[in-house]
């Protein structure tokens, strides 16, 4: 596992400034994992009030992409940083994006729960969706810690993982396809459930895409387009390039 | 300066004596002076090679086997020896003392993280590292609330107030809630403090589940036997001092009721986390509405007076503000004699908004004003019991505060009077009619300006 340091620098102010946004990154990031968790759990115990309550708290992951955006681009405009501390800003800028994507995954999530809280639930009680929010959750948080640490190896592993959740996503939706043909009075039910599922998938990719981002800053290489073996052959266990100085 | 004339003596008596030696040995040979040069060179030389000898010994020897050297050399050395031994010593005792220490800590049941002034990580024990997933060496000098991201950690880190902890749930295990505390100590240091409280919340849950599903069960029995005491209230083939004991049972399933519905009030209150939000309450009607119904409740009329001096709403939700308003001048109420005064005052300030009940009633004795919201805590257990009332009403006040980021003080002097206050945040005061319409008005008269420029 290989850490990167960013307290090699010529300005001291940079210094701070760059780690501020780094913890406004991962603040928003946290408070992305709550709209997540509560959203799931809104789902899966019926709670409409709570569903209701993610949707509407999503303005805030919004204003919080807008302030941090700000801030990096001010950054750029008065310090004009180069080399590593220039990939931390454009992985900042590309990790937000996806973050308030997640927001808005959340908020879509939130607002069927309500809808479904008022309907029969399923004879699973929503295990599977259960599981797979599960799996997509540890993804966003495996995704931010790697963030925080600089850490490659971790976020390799979250890329990993969203192989996962693409063959299950997939599972679930032949299965789902069985159950609307058996019983056609419950498809708007399972259109739904759905749209939940599709919702979580898509999270796992952007918890991938920040995985990227991190392996970008980290080794300076743009992994987005490579496939995850190729990747993994190349970086797993390598060392980071030390002294990122302009 | 002792110091230097012992050290000149000592220099001057050798030269002088390896001189003199050394014309001793010329001087049979003629040559006194040669012999004197002579010996004074074989001086210095044998000086230069006990430095060096004891310089090679101090850089590659490592302090151990000091070479045998006399004279002044010497004894420096000895002295370099006697200090690292010292050193040594020291050195080992105090790795043992933070052995100890370490030791200790991680043995505690709670993790402890050393955080510097900026949050950031200076070293944790191993209980901490399981209850938060950090990392033994990569996570040191990471800000604390860059790993544990949940927003209210956040929030208690950034509101500075650490008199009681915060309770968080674990970003990837469902069930574990972590109490998290901010010890600050020291020159800037703080210490957190990680507790695993899973279990006490799972108590707690179950206490609340358990209070509320015994009032549901508890109140259509009860609905039953207030019908049935009405009924034979009402029918006149009961004979006459029959209705004095059914009175009597019909105002104790009354107070039952009325305990109930408190304790189901309460249980609402609360199990909903998310604090109130809520439309702008009028407060100057809501104040005039609750003295009329008191006025018309109670059966001895006393003075009440509503004083409203901000026109500013209150945010918040109606029924709970009412519900807690209500239950405040009901105490007033009921422990002011009728020749008494109450007055309620609602007022704005740089520091939010002021909800007052003043009386002029019997007052309560400092020791018991900490315990007073508390469930069922009876200043006069003989006296309130005949007056009525669940027990619950402060509760229920100090819970509807708390939704609403509202504190509640209490002043009283026994004899002459209390008052109740409850404080809101600037937060939770709107504008008054007369600042909308204001703002509303300059912002008409920009766009007229911008349309005639």
């Amino acid at each position: 596992m290989e850490t990167a340091d960013l307290s090699h620098h010529i300005s001291r102010r940079f210094n701070e400034d760059l780690e501020r946004v780094r913890s406004k990154v991962l603040a928003m990031g946290g408070f992305v994992e709550q709209q997540l968790q509560q959203a799931i759990n809104a789902l899966v115990e019926g709670d409409s009030a709570l569903g209701e309550a993610v949707a509407i708290e999503d303005f805030k992951v919004n204003s919080m992409e807008v302030s941090i955006d700000e801030e990096c681009s001010r950054i750029l405009a008065t310090r004009a940083p180069a080399a590593g501390d220039l990939r931390v800003i454009v992985a900042i800028i590309k990790t937000i994006t996806d973050l308030e994507r997640i927001g808005d995954e959340a908020e879509k999530i939130g607002y069927i729960a309500s809808r479904l809280a008022t309907m029969e639930r399923p004879a699973d009680k929503y295990r599977e969706i259960k599981h797979i929010g599960r799996v997509v959750s540890q993804m966003v948080h495996g995704a931010l810690d790697a963030f925080a640490r600089m850490d490659a190896d971790a976020a390799l592993d979250v890329a990993r993982q969203d192989r996962r959740v693409d063959e299950e996503y997939e599972s679930i939706q032949r299965q789902t396809i069985t159950f609307m043909l058996e019983d056609p009075r419950s498809i708007r039910r399972f259109l739904d459930m759905m749209w939940v599922v599709r919702s979580l998938e898509r999270i796992g990719d952007h918890a991938k895409n920040i995985g990227e981002y991190v392996i970008y800053m980290v080794y300076g290489k743009d992994v987005r387009h490579t496939s995850l073996d190729d990747v993994e052959r190349e970086f797993r266990g390598r060392q980071a390039p030390g002294g990122r100085t302009a | 300066m002792v110091l230097a004339i012992q050290a000149i003596s000592y220099a001057v008596a050798r030269v002088l004596g390896a001189a003199a030696l050394g014309l001793l040995i010329g001087w049979p040979f003629g040559w006194p002076f040669a012999g004197m040069s002579l010996v004074l060179a074989a001086y210095l030389t044998w000086q230069l090679v006990n430095l060096s000898r004891m310089a090679w010994w101090v850089r590659h020897r490592g302090f151990a086997d000091p070479p045998d050297i006399g004279g002044a050399w010497g004894s420096v050395l000895t002295q370099i020896v006697r200090l690292h031994r010292r050193k040594r010593f020291h050195k080992r005792r105090f790795v043992q003392l933070l052995r100890q220490i370490q030791r200790s800590t991680a043995a505690l049941p709670d993790g402890v993280v050393i955080l510097d002034a900026a949050f950031e990580i200076v070293w944790f024990n191993r209980m901490a590292g399981e209850l938060l997933r950090l990392r033994r060496t990569a996570d040191l000098g990471l800000r604390v609330d860059n790993l544990v991201r949940q927003p209210e950690f956040g929030r208690y880190l950034a509101a500075g107030q650490y008199a009681s902890p915060v309770i968080i749930r674990h970003a990837t295990s469902e069930a574990v809630y972590l109490a998290l505390q901010v010890v600050p100590y020291g020159e800037g240091q703080q210490m957190l403090l990680v507790r695993d409280v899973s279990h006490q919340m799972l108590l707690e849950a179950m206490r609340k589940d358990f209070v509320a599903n015994a009032s549901h069960e508890l109140r259509s029995p009860l609905t039953v036997i207030s019908g049935y005491l009405e009924t034979l209230s009402l029918d006149p083939a009961f004979e006459s001092e029959m209705q004095g004991p059914i009175a009597e049972m019909r105002r104790q399933a009354e107070r039952m009721t009325a305990i109930i519905a408190d304790l189901l009030e309460l249980s609402r209150l609360e199990s909903t986390d998310v604090p109130a939000t809520g439309e702008p309450i009028d407060v100057g009607a809501l104040l005039g509405a609750l003295r009329r119904d008191v006025l018309a409740h109670e059966s001895r009329p006393r003075e009440v007076r509503a004083r409203i001096d901000s026109e500013a709403p209150l945010i918040g939700s109606e029924s709970e503000i009412h519900s807690a308003f209500f239950n405040l001048l009901e105490n007033a109420a009921k422990y002011t004699p009728p020749e008494g005064r109450i007055e309620m005052r609602w007022w704005v300030d740089a520091r939010g908004g002021h909800f007052a009940v003043e009386d002029t009633g019997i007052g309560i004795q400092s020791e018991h004003i900490p315990r007073l919201t508390e469930r069922f805590y009876r200043v006069d257990p003989g006296r309130s019991r005949a007056s009525g009332g669940s027990g619950l009403g402060l509760a229920i006040v100090k819970h509807v505060l708390q939704r609403h980021d509202a504190t509640l003080e209490v002043q009283s002097v026994p004899g002459e009077g209390s008052t109740f206050s409850c404080h809101f945040p600037p937060s939770r005061i709107g504008k008054t009619l007369a600042a909308r319409t204001a703002s509303a008005m300059i912002r008409a008269a920009g766009t007229d300006a911008a349309a005639d420029a």
